[in-house]
């Protein structure tokens, strides 16, 4: 298993709201990670604007979690592997 | 002394005397030996292949758990990825594990090599290198975060209490290197983002 080069994360992006594609990945917040590297971190491997990242950074740390991708099952097991190799606290599930 | 990272032109400049820098080296090599894959890489391709296919390939998902000591750090360096099936949690941890744990020690690896090229106080990394550091420190400050029982906000509370209380107590020197890996790291993300420090 690999990670998609971050080009193709571009149009991922665009199917947050499609519900034909109902799995998502979370991030969990936890003591240890930085606000600063959980911001880069949405930045650089899903392509996310700065505001978006900070914004998904700050659900996490204030909501204590935050549904950071949309896409299929194997889409979302791929980013919660990717964020896990980050070193975020990332879970996927069905879309309730 | 140390001094945080920043941006110089295309690199990612900080000052760490040889202690710090040796302190740091030491730490990731730590990490490293506890996130290493059980079966590393050979350099002979057909053994490799079949050492990716992990040690728990070919073994169905259902199958209870060999009896291992597996160390608790790990399960917070990879946790589990699904919170309310543990079935559908352990097929991806069968099928992910292995290759994140070499990814992982690999980019550590990376992190030291470029560590040990430093001459006097002065590192000076690449953008490639800045990132590897960046992600490695994740992975060492989450191990020491786990030795230090730091699961929630609360416990970096009770941590503060007990080493104000307590201020020769060994915890105290442990937290102090966390602090200052923390530290580091916050530096190196803000000269990545393109500012030096980050607040909110």
């Amino acid at each position: 298993m690999s990670i998609a080069p971050v080009q193709e994360r571009q149009a991922d992006a665009a199917d947050v709201a499609d519900p034909a594609v109902p799995w998502i990945t979370l991030v969990w917040n936890d003591p240890v990670n930085l606000m600063s590297y959980v911001t880069y971190v949405f930045q650089t491997y899903f392509n996310y604007p700065r505001a978006k990242a900070e914004k998904l950074m700050m659900d996490v740390h204030t909501l204590g979690k935050a549904v950071v991708a949309h896409g299929t099952r194997e889409e979302m097991e791929r980013d919660a592997m990717a964020m896990q190799g980050y070193g975020l606290w990332a879970t996927f599930e069905k879309d309730s | 002394m140390a001094r945080a990272f920043r941006r110089k032109g295309e690199l990612y400049a900080a000052r760490l005397d040889p202690q710090e820098l040796g302190l740091v080296v030491g730490l990731l090599e730590q990490t490293r030996e506890l996130l290493a894959p059980e079966v590393a890489a050979t350099g002979d391709a057909f053994t490799d292949l079949i050492a990716s296919l992990g040690p728990d390939f070919g073994r169905s998902s259902d199958a209870p758990d060999v009896a291992v000591a597996r160390d608790p750090a790990l399960d917070r360096l990879l946790p589990d990825a699904h919170r309310s099936d543990p079935a559908i949690a352990a097929e991806f941890r069968r099928l992910t594990e292995h290759d994140l744990r070499r990814r992982k020690s690999d980019t550590i690896t990376a992190a030291i090599d470029a560590l040990r090229q430093v001459e006097g106080d002065k590192v000076r990394l690449t953008k490639a290198d800045a990132d590897s550091l960046l992600v490695a420190l994740t992975d060492t400050r989450l191990l020491i975060g786990e030795r230090l029982g730091l699961r929630d906000e609360s416990d970096v509370d009770a941590l503060d209490e007990r080493i104000s209380a307590h201020p020769e107590h060994p915890l105290a020197f442990a937290a102090a290197v966390y602090d200052f890996l923390t530290w580091l790291q916050d530096s190196l993300a803000g000269a990545l983002m393109g500012r030096r420090l980050f607040d909110l």
